[in-house]
């Protein structure tokens, strides 16, 4: 089956600031994908790229069409929720149902209604007297009852507290996540998600910094924590990031075997938080 | 990503045909409804102005007594007919005027709050068209709520005159005369046209509210009075004359003087509301190249404001 999401050169301008800087990534179906980026790295105006939202220079397809010319057929297969609290203030919960029944072909009422019952949300209410989780997941239950085929989220959880996190991503996880299903998702709380993803997408300063699948990151990424004579025959081998840590060091490997390093400290993987961070001040600052 | 984790994800499943989009018009009223969930003025306020009428109504017949009024007018006497004509006319009159005020905020605001309240990010997650979205807007100013507005009228006519009926029989006001339901239906014909009428001289007005609407990034009432103002005043100080004073008069008034031009001054303005469609002059409405120019002009309008929702990002 071909790409969900096939991008290449993507460019975006506001003022002198360069947005997107030549962006090209590919995302394929059945995967939850993690666009991962600091405050300003181009996140958001890719995902409004793809989403048609705002225009852009660059070939973008998403699932085979083009979103600057074709999103209204886009939009009965993409669903998003591009921030927390852009439901309308004024809406009811149960005029939300029953305007997305009416204007969207693969909604499925019955499951909605099924997911907010197990909230505390009452159908009466406006979304004004919600407080932010409930909007978050009132939006995420008229999302979740729409049979989309990919589902894009721009950090869904900002500013929800612990519990309401990981409740969402429980629920996005357990009951709409499947195989049929692609998941673009935007966040900069990584270590929080980082169980989530199947592929990670690094962005910053409008570029792709690192683009690669869980599985992948394991094979070429391995971060060693050694300490004296150990730690200065590692560093020959050219880590791309290394920092102190009680005393000892820990370096951040690309493309070493663990042959190589696991005689000079302790060898694991480097979980995405850490990845993120050495990426990022690694990256340079144009 | 890579391709060799992603063939670990089976093909998505033929789940039977895409279904088929909603249909236009289900999803028109839709829209529509949700204008009135969100602009609760547009129905609340001439509701709540007709019922002021008839309880104010209610309010003078208790202190006022008339029993042998003279109904007899210039032309003849007054009949049933007339007395409801007047009657209509006089309640819609202020519900017009009610309705154009919240309609010109309505219009103003409809599609700038949802840019401040970046609630279009949500409505933009459906498969609804800003085409659609935007011509909902203008149905909604230029039929639903001027049909509204005759409904209400011809309640609120109905209720006064069965107050008066009510106080025919106790005595307290002169009894209704005879009925003319030929005359009657003209009166309300002539009133349907009238409205009609309007919503085809009045659709640039609606459409450049819309665009005012679409493009302002605040402030979009500033952004409606600034321009025709400050043209006005550089016209004046220019060249001392005031062409567009007299073009936004004309644009706002001018279809009036056309329709009503076989009325004469000093007739009664029952007769005139009496007579129903022979008192309008809708062949030279209709004939008249600045109504189809307008027409043509909203049309631009729309197309541009249709643009603004679809590109505008300012979110």
């Amino acid at each position: 089956m071909s790409a969900v999401i096939e991008a290449r050169g993507l460019t975006k301008s506001y003022g002198a600031t360069r947005a997107l800087d030549g962006v090209s990534f590919t995302v394929e179906p059945g995967r939850i994908v993690g666009l991962i980026g600091p405050n300003g790295a181009g996140k958001t105006t890719a995902l409004k790229a793809i989403l048609g939202l705002t225009a852009f220079g660059g070939e973008l397809s998403v699932l085979g069409l083009d979103p600057r010319t074709q999103r209204d057929e886009l939009m009965r297969e993409v669903c998003f929720i591009a921030d927390v609290a852009v439901l309308p203030r004024w809406l009811r919960v149960r005029q939300a149902l029953d305007f997305v029944d009416d204007v969207h072909p693969r909604f499925d009422r019955a499951r909605a209604t099924e997911i907010l019952s197990r909230t505390d949300i009452p159908m009466a209410s406006r979304v004004r007297e919600l407080s932010k989780g409930m909007v978050t997941q009132l939006h995420l239950a008229l999302v979740m009852a729409i049979d989309a085929r990919l589902l894009v989220l721009d950090e869904p959880t900002l500013g929800l507290d612990l519990l309401y996190r990981r409740k969402f991503y429980d629920t996005l996880l357990n009951d709409y996540f499947d195989r049929d299903r692609t998941i673009l998702l935007t966040t900069h709380q990584v270590e929080e998600v980082e169980n989530l993803f199947t592929d990670v997408i690094f962005i910053n300063h409008g570029r792709v910094v690192l683009a690669a699948s869980i599985e992948d990151l394991g094979n070429r990424y391995q971060q060693l924590t050694s300490a004296g004579d150990q730690a200065t025959r590692a560093r020959a081998l050219h880590p791309f990031y290394e920092r102190e840590v009680f005393g000892r060091v820990a370096m951040l490997f690309e493309g070493r075997s663990a042959a190589e390093l696991g005689a000079l400290g302790e060898l694991r993987t480097p979980s995405i938080a850490d990845l993120f961070v050495a990426k990022m001040q690694g990256s340079p600052n144009t | 990503m890579s391709s060799s984790v992603a063939d670990a994800a089976p093909e998505r499943a033929p789940s039977g045909a895409p279904p088929a989009p909603k249909a236009l018009s289900g999803t028109l009223l839709a829209l529509v409804r949700r204008e009135f969930w969100e602009h609760r003025a547009l129905w609340v306020a001439p509701a709540v102005v007709a019922a002021l009428m008839v309880l104010g109504a209610l309010f003078a017949t208790v202190k006022y007594r008339a029993p042998h009024a003279d109904l007899s007018g210039d032309h003849g006497p007054w009949n049933g007919m007339t007395l409801f004509a007047v009657m209509q006319g006089f309640v819609s009159s202020p519900l017009s005027l009610v309705t154009s005020i919240v309609l010109l905020f309505y219009l103003l605001d409809c599609l700038y709050a949802e840019r401040k309240d970046r609630s279009i990010l949500f409505f933009k997650s459906l498969p609804v068209s800003d085409g659609l979205t935007v011509l909902s807007k203008l149905l909604v100013a230029l039929v639903i709520a001027p049909l509204g507005v005759y409904a209400l009228g011809l309640l609120a006519s109905l209720a006064l005159t069965g107050i008066w009926q009510v106080n025919a029989v106790l005595g307290r006001l002169p009894a209704i005369p005879g009925w003319d339901l030929g005359g009657w239906l003209q009166a309300e014909l002539a009133l349907l046209l009238c409205l009609v009428v309007a919503a085809l001289w009045y659709a640039p007005c609606a459409a450049y509210l819309l665009v005012v609407s679409a493009w302002a990034r605040r402030n979009p009432f500033l952004w409606l009075l600034l321009p025709p103002v400050v043209a006005q005043i550089l016209e004046r100080v220019a060249f001392g004359t005031h062409y567009i004073a007299s073009f936004i008069a004309y644009r706002l008034l001018g279809v009036w003087p056309i329709l009503f031009s076989h009325v004469r001054l000093g007739h009664g303005r029952a007769f005139a509301l009496g007579s129903g469609l022979a008192q309008l002059d809708l062949k030279a409405v209709l004939t008249d190249v600045d109504l189809w120019l307008g027409l043509a002009a909203a049309a631009g309008l729309v197309f541009a404001a249709i643009r603004l929702r679809r590109y505008r990002d300012d979110t």
